[in-house]
């Protein structure tokens, strides 16, 4: 054992004096991550319009009128649909919110003096306040419209005035005293609307807001808690990803490592040595296992305390250690096929660089068209990323970490067990 | 003692070592000298169990080269310097020496033995990217002695070198000796063969065309030595094998004589007896 962790070290020191390997090894990937989750995270200057979908329940004029206006109204981004799939949409992640104008929601609507205000429910995840608070304000603003409608049109003001009128002789909910101060109120109010003025006058309807005609909306908020299926943070899409440079990295100097022992001559000297195949191969094979997890754990220790990215730790390692034994077999695959380093380093590099970008280590894997994403299955670089983000944000479950997991140790065996029968060390 | 029997390697249509059998004693060195291409590192790769044979065997001290045992008698120095040229001498060492169990309280010392046999003391710090051809030559030397082997195969190592280190290498090899080392030593400089080696073997083709002292070899393969004798009759060239009395008839019948050339057959000759062309070819 001995012996082979002198070969891990010998060659963990060799790749931390090669600066450029260092850089592409540890600093790129970093860097990848940096700049990508910063362009992911929205500080590009990208469109702050919340997408919502909104379920019109109502069917009115006046409630169409009304969808129009979120539909026009620069804060959103609308999906019109059913009520069910509108949930969905929210529970998903795919849409902040919903609205949902429910029956009886154009007959408020018409009410300026009388009545309720038009009601509209809001589905929205309770942890996301500040985007309830944006969203409540924002339909406040529309439903003031129905104000404006209503004042600068005077036909309907005086259509509107006779209903209230009617109403209020109606209602025995109304104190007499209201009634009477209303019923010399309103007519005189008519009057003047028919004269074609407007009023912009308030009226004394107290705090209630719920009774209060007068208010915009009422906005009923429902909770509707999101499945936490998406990333918490750009990082944690843009971590992975810079892992999978690190790693790739990794195999290309150590594949390259393990050619040059041969052309150099040192192979010669391993293979005089009182060391057995086998112990030269496992060196090789620790040293580029250790260097993988030792870039995994920078990039992830940077990505906790500098990028705010939180992950479960077990399921961390386990993703680790599977990339690991992947990207270790494939590298002495990789070794076995070339005889000098430029081949290797091309052979190397060209299968990493396809698998990597059908793999998602260029665009992130869910923002792939179908048939990419059915392609990317048969990328080692698609199990490393979905198992690291199985630990980041995915929430897998241990039983769902092992569909990658095994998918990774399995391409990792099968290229370790023919790459170590292929090379031939001798070949010098 | 190494015992070679009978070996013998193709590579596909390439009959690379044919038949080859030899016996070196303990604390010779043993030039094997040939061309380009003649089957010396073949052979040296299968005398330290680098490659296996077709057939034939080795056998170093009755052991096979490729057993644990066997290897930690063998020192090879390859023809290609052998040593990682990003860390220093003194990593290279440690690495090297982290193979062969050397005690841990015996490894420092054995290091600074070996990078002060070959003069690079001063330089233990200093990245092997650093030096000079002749200087890594040494290094790969030192590189295989850490383990203080019994054999030591030394594959063309002076190919390269600057005269310095040329001599440099030679005092080495010839201290090697001196301290009872076996040392295999293929080149093809026949200068080298000459100077340095107890038994020469001549090899072309993958065969073994001629095995002895140097001594031995010139005399069964050097042929006649060539005299030259310039004088008032006439510049007279002639063969002889017997240069003394031959020389001495000669100038009896000259008066005057300008100039007297005699050239004793080497290595070179030997080989361009047995083989009908020059070593260099």
């Amino acid at each position: 054992m001995n012996k082979i962790v002198a070969l891990m070290k010998k060659d963990i020191k060799l790749l931390f004096r090669d600066k450029m390997a260092v850089f592409f090894t540890f600093v790129f990937p970093l860097v990848f991550a940096f700049i990508f989750g910063s362009i992911f995270s929205g500080d590009g200057g990208g469109s702050k319009a919340l997408k919502v979908a909104v379920v019109d329940l109502d069917q009115t004029e006046q409630s169409q009128q009304f969808v129009k206006s979120i539909e026009e109204a620069d804060e959103f981004t609308v999906t019109l649909t059913s009520e069910e799939k509108a949930k969905d949409l929210v529970r998903r992640g795919k849409r902040v919110a919903y609205f949902i104008l429910p029956e009886g929601f154009g007959e408020d609507y018409k009410g300026v003096f009388s009545g309720s205000p038009p009601e509209i429910l809001v589905g929205i995840d309770p942890s996301r306040t500040a985007e309830a608070g944006y969203l409540e304000g924002s339909l406040m603003k529309l439903g003031i419209n129905r104000f404006e409608q209503a004042f600068s049109n005077p036909a309907a003001m005086t259509e509107q005035l006779d209903a209230s009128i009617a109403q209020i002789e109606e209602s025995d909910d109304i104190p007499q005293e209201w009634k009477s101060l209303l019923n010399d109120y309103l007519p005189k109010m008519k009057e003047l609307t028919e004269l074609d003025m407007g009023s912009e006058e308030g009226f004394g309807f107290g705090d209630d807001g719920e009774a209060n005609p007068m208010m915009p909306l009422k906005v009923t908020k429902q909770e509707e808690v999101v499945q936490r299926s998406g990333p918490k943070n750009a990082f944690s899409i843009t971590i992975p990803q810079g892992v999978i440079w690190a790693i790739m990295g990794c195999v290309i100097g150590f594949a390259i490592s393990l050619v040059q022992e041969k052309t150099l001559g040192t192979m010669n000297r391993l293979i005089v040595a009182p060391i057995s195949r086998t112990q030269i191969v496992a060196g090789k094979a620790l040293g580029c296992f250790t260097a993988q997890i030792a870039v995994v754990a920078l990039l992830f220790l940077v990505a906790y305390f500098i990028l705010g990215v939180r992950f479960n730790f077990p399921k961390l390692v386990l993703a680790a250690v599977a990339s690991g034994v992947c990207f270790v077999g494939l590298m002495m695959f990789f070794a076995s096929l070339a005889k000098t380093e430029r081949s290797v380093a091309g052979i190397t590099n060209a299968f990493l660089l396809m698998m990597g970008m059908v793999g998602g280590a260029m665009i992130p894997l869910f923002v792939m068209p179908g048939w990419m994403q059915a392609i990317s299955n048969f990328s080692p670089v698609k199990w490393a990323i979905v198992a690291f983000e199985g630990a980041i944000w995915r929430n897998f479950s241990y039983t769902e970490m092992m569909t990658p997991v095994l998918i990774l140790v399995s391409i990792g065996v099968v290229a370790f067990i023919l790459g170590t029968r292929m090379v031939k060390l001798e070949e010098a | 003692m190494i015992q070679v029997e009978s070996l013998n390697k193709r590579f596909g249509n390439i009959h690379a070592v044919r038949d080859v059998s030899l016996k070196i004693h303990p604390g010779q060195i043993f030039g094997l000298l040939g061309p380009n291409g003649a089957g010396k590192s073949t052979s040296i790769s299968m005398m330290t169990g680098l490659i296996d044979a077709d057939s034939g065997s080795v056998s170093l001290s009755g052991l096979k080269p490729q057993s644990k045992e066997a290897r930690h008698k063998i020192g090879l120095i390859p023809q290609s310097i052998a040593l990682y040229e990003e860390l220093t001498a003194t990593d290279n060492l440690s690495f090297f020496a982290s193979l062969y169990d050397i005690p841990k309280n015996q490894l420092q010392s054995r290091m600074d033995w070996a990078l002060d046999f070959v003069g690079l003391k001063d330089r233990a710090t200093d990245r092997v990217s650093g030096f000079s051809g002749g200087m890594k030559r040494r290094l790969n030397l030192a590189a295989s002695l850490l383990h203080d082997p019994d054999f030591i195969f030394m594959d063309e190592p002076t190919a390269g070198v600057d005269p310095q280190s040329r001599n440099k290498l030679f005092d080495n090899v010839l201290e090697l000796k001196e301290l009872g080392k076996t040392i295999i030593y293929t080149t093809h400089y026949m200068e080298e063969a000459q100077k340095l080696c107890d038994q020469v073997g001549i090899i072309d083709h993958g065969e073994l065309l001629a095995l002895g002292t140097v001594g031995e070899l010139l005399k069964q393969h050097g042929g006649d030595t060539q005299v030259s004798i310039s004088s008032d009759r006439g510049v007279k060239e002639f063969k002889s094998s017997d240069v003394s009395n031959d020389l001495i008839q000669a100038l009896q019948t000259s008066d005057k004589v300008y100039d007297i050339s005699v050239n004793s057959p080497d290595l070179e000759a030997v080989f361009l007896n047995l083989t009908g062309r020059q070593l260099r070819d």
